[in-house]
């Protein structure tokens, strides 16, 4: 046994002494954060310029709210003060007899030499209930999609109020008969001991997807950082002949424990420090409410077996392999299962309690990722679920790692031509 | 008291048998060369010692143990170059590979330190291997066989591409290692090395055992055929005499392999010239080895080459 940990410490100290390793653990974050604070930042700070345009309104009644509106926005966007938003300056448009081509080359032109920034074409016969000609949005900027849906919004409220004025509708009524009923989401409601009925929670977007989505990634990030580590070490350890000198010390088995033994810590201890980070930044805003303990041990428990499971995988490839070439090729069933497990996970993300997802939980490599992902999405599998998807988990990595055993004995000593599969379950069943 | 015994020992990797029915023992405390060319199964049986891969019959003790690794901490094995972690510092990987043995920290230290020291690595304690030189690097390997003090010391190919300060460097320490009660065993193609350096030698020939014993023992056996004479007239002298089997002309001497008794044949030769020189040649450990491994088709000519090389 002290041969196993000998082996597990030096592999773990080795491991997380790689740069690639230190900068993961702190540059993932890093990155995170800055990529959520430039989107807030660029959110709030990219648009305030003034936006003018031309209106050519055919209906003569609707440019005078048009107007009105444009006032308001303006004002909510801080004209006159400190922007947080753009400004938008229509005119209107004399036709004076000239033909509706002549008015639009010429408007045409004024926006491409920038004086205007848009025009809009309001037909006549919008105004009458079922008309199906359009309103026309020209502009050089078509990907700008804040002044067509300003338009579009306000455009629709004022034809809406001279649609109701002429069929001689009370519009006050119409608003109120209209209003829309608001809908929210919340979870269930218990009663407590005492009887009384607690306040049910509303749940938001954090708790459905940032909480499970933090979880996804963590797992993702141990499982590639462990695996990749793995393999490229076992391939040094061939290719220098090391493993002949460990192994005149050690069985394989003691050293595959003690390898699988380093990265099982390794992905503990990266996902510690993320559970750290991630409930100091939680608890700073306030929002400790995220912290489910249940479901922080449950993940340990996952991303152990995960792991495991493939840290054995890329244990077995990597010691069927002579050199990283081979590596490439051996990777790609193990790539396979890899992809198989993300792309579940965004098929159970949407749906955590469809037949699919039950079924992909129950799938040994999955399991990990789809049953972390149902723990975490409010209201959970049943405990049934959980129970039987950990009992396959557990028994299959066994499995796994008694087989990677089998190819790493004889994988670790052969030289030359790696294996194809049917040689590969050869060394499984010997 | 045998450091290793194999008896009856076969080892067939699909259809190529590497080992077959091999009996060898190894005296405690002696330096024992393994010699054979590549291929012929020298690296097989050293894995079978050091319980790395298992006969498929026959048995192996090591150290007086039978069971499977029983004495695996008593034993170390230098492969061929390589064998160290680029990235590791030359004193954790010291310690790594001793703690593997079985060591404490505590009881390698000083060793390591000991090792460093005589070997002239004291400086480059906490470099990382891939800074060391080829020659250093070799060193260090020598030396993470040796810190957890085994008494069985398996060595393959250990002095090569060493310059020769260093090679006298490790040949002492060999030595010492024998003087301190430790069995070495080394492979190695270098046969000036292994005759300068091994109480006994062991040469392995496609699967089979074809030399084992001293190296008195290994001449007396092949010893008696060659002669080196000068006679009046050379090589052409010789023409025509019976029991010549080879003949190596070098010019102003020839080197004569007999297929009759040396006396024998001097006795027809002083009868037909005048012989000015008439040695029993010992063939060298390189004559014996080319002899045997040399493949059946090979020219004559390139062979006494060889052997006049030696």
């Amino acid at each position: 046994m002290s041969r196993i940990w000998t082996v597990a410490e030096t592999e773990f100290l080795t491991l997380i002494r790689t740069k690639a390793f230190i900068i993961g653990i702190f540059l993932m974050p890093v990155l995170m954060g800055g990529f959520f604070l430039f989107m807030s930042y660029a959110e709030r700070q990219i648009d305030t310029e003034t936006r003018a345009f031309a209106v050519i309104d055919g209906t003569g009644v609707l440019y005078a709210p048009l107007a009105e509106a444009a006032d308001a926005f303006n004002r909510a966007s801080g004209e006159g003060g400190t922007l947080t938003g753009p400004l938008f300056e229509p005119q209107p448009v004399d036709v004076a007899g000239r033909s509706a081509d002549d008015v639009k080359v010429e408007l045409s032109d004024r926006v491409r030499r920038h004086e205007l920034f848009a025009f809009v074409e309001i037909p006549a016969d919008v105004l009458d209930a079922g008309a199906d000609s359009p309103i026309r949005y020209y502009s050089e900027n078509t990907s700008y999609e804040r002044l067509p849906s300003w338009l579009r919004t306000t455009l629709n409220e004022a034809i809406a109020v001279q649609r109701f004025d002429r069929a001689g509708v009370d519009r006050a009524l119409v608003s109120r008969l209209t209003a829309r009923a608001p809908v929210s989401t919340f979870g269930l409601v218990e009663r407590a001991a005492d009887g009384s009925v607690s306040e049910a929670q509303e749940v938001d977007e954090l708790t459905r997807f940032g909480v499970p989505f933090f979880f996804l990634l963590l797992m993702f990030m141990s499982v590639m950082t462990s695996g990749q580590h793995l393999l490229h070490a076992i391939i040094e350890e061939k290719m220098s002949k090391i493993s002949e000198v460990l192994l005149g010390s050690i069985t394989p088995f003691q050293l595959l424990a003690g390898k699988l033994l380093g990265v099982v810590g390794v992905s503990l201890v990266l996902s510690l420090v993320y559970f750290g980070g991630g409930i100091y930044v939680v608890a700073s805003a306030g929002r400790l409410d995220l912290v489910h303990v249940p479901t922080l041990l449950w993940f340990l428990l996952f991303l152990v077996c995960a792991a495991l499971m493939f840290g054995s995988i890329f244990v077995g490839l990597g010691s069927a392999c002579s050199d990283l070439k081979d590596a490439q090729s051996m990777l790609q069933p193990a790539m396979i299962l890899v992809m198989l497990a993300y792309l579940g996970s965004f098929l159970v993300i949407r749906a955590p309690d469809s037949p699919l997802s039950v079924g992909l939980s129950f799938f040994p490599t999955v399991t990990p990722f789809a049953m972390m992902l149902r723990l975490a999405m409010p209201p959970g599998p049943p405990l049934w679920q959980v129970v039987l998807s950990v009992a396959i988990l557990l028994a299959s990595t066994g499995l796994v790692v008694w087989a990677a055993g089998k190819v790493f004995r004889v994988g670790l000593l052969m030289q030359g031509k790696a294996p194809n599969l049917p040689e590969l379950l050869r060394w499984i069943r010997a | 008291m045998h450091a290793i015994e194999i008896d009856g020992v076969r080892k067939q990797f699909d259809t190529v048998r590497a080992v077959d029915d091999l009996s060898l023992a190894v005296p405690a405390g002696s330096i024992y060369g393994f010699i054979g060319p590549n291929g012929s199964g020298k690296t097989t049986t050293i894995r079978m010692i050091m319980n790395i891969i298992l006969p498929d019959a026959g048995r192996i003790t090591v150290l007086g143990h039978r069971s499977t690794g029983a004495a695996r901490d008593e034993v170390s094995y230098l492969p061929e170059e390589r064998g160290l972690y680029k990235k590791m510092t030359v004193r954790r990987l010291l310690r790594y590979y001793g703690r593997l043995k079985g060591r404490s920290t505590a009881e390698i230290d000083p060793a390591i330190g000991e090792w460093l020291d005589r070997l002239a690595l004291a400086d480059w304690a906490d470099r990382r291997i891939d800074q060391l030189s080829k020659g250093m690097a070799q060193k260090v390997q020598f030396i993470s066989s040796v810190v957890s003090r085994p008494k069985l010391l398996i060595l393959d190919e250990p002095f090569s591409g060493l310059d020769p300060v260093n090679a006298e460097a490790l040949k002492d320490a060999v030595l010492e290692m024998r003087a301190r009660g430790t069995t070495v065993v080394f492979s190695t193609h270098d046969m000036s090395t292994a005759e300068r350096l091994c109480d006994r030698i062991f040469m392995i020939f496609r699967g089979r055992k074809v030399l084992d014993g001293s190296l008195d023992d290994i001449a007396a056996e092949y010893g008696q055929d060659t002669v080196r004479l000068r006679v009046q007239g050379g090589a052409a002298a010789l023409s025509g005499l019976a029991g010549i089997e080879s003949l190596n002309d070098h010019g102003n001497y020839q080197d004569v392999r007999l297929s009759i008794p040396p006396h024998a044949f001097l006795q027809a030769l002083v009868a037909r010239a005048e012989v000015r020189h008439f040695e029993v040649k010992r063939p060298s450990l390189h004559d014996i080895f080319v002899r045997i491994a040399r493949p059946a088709d090979h020219e004559p000519a390139a062979g006494s080459g060889l052997e006049a090389a030696s």
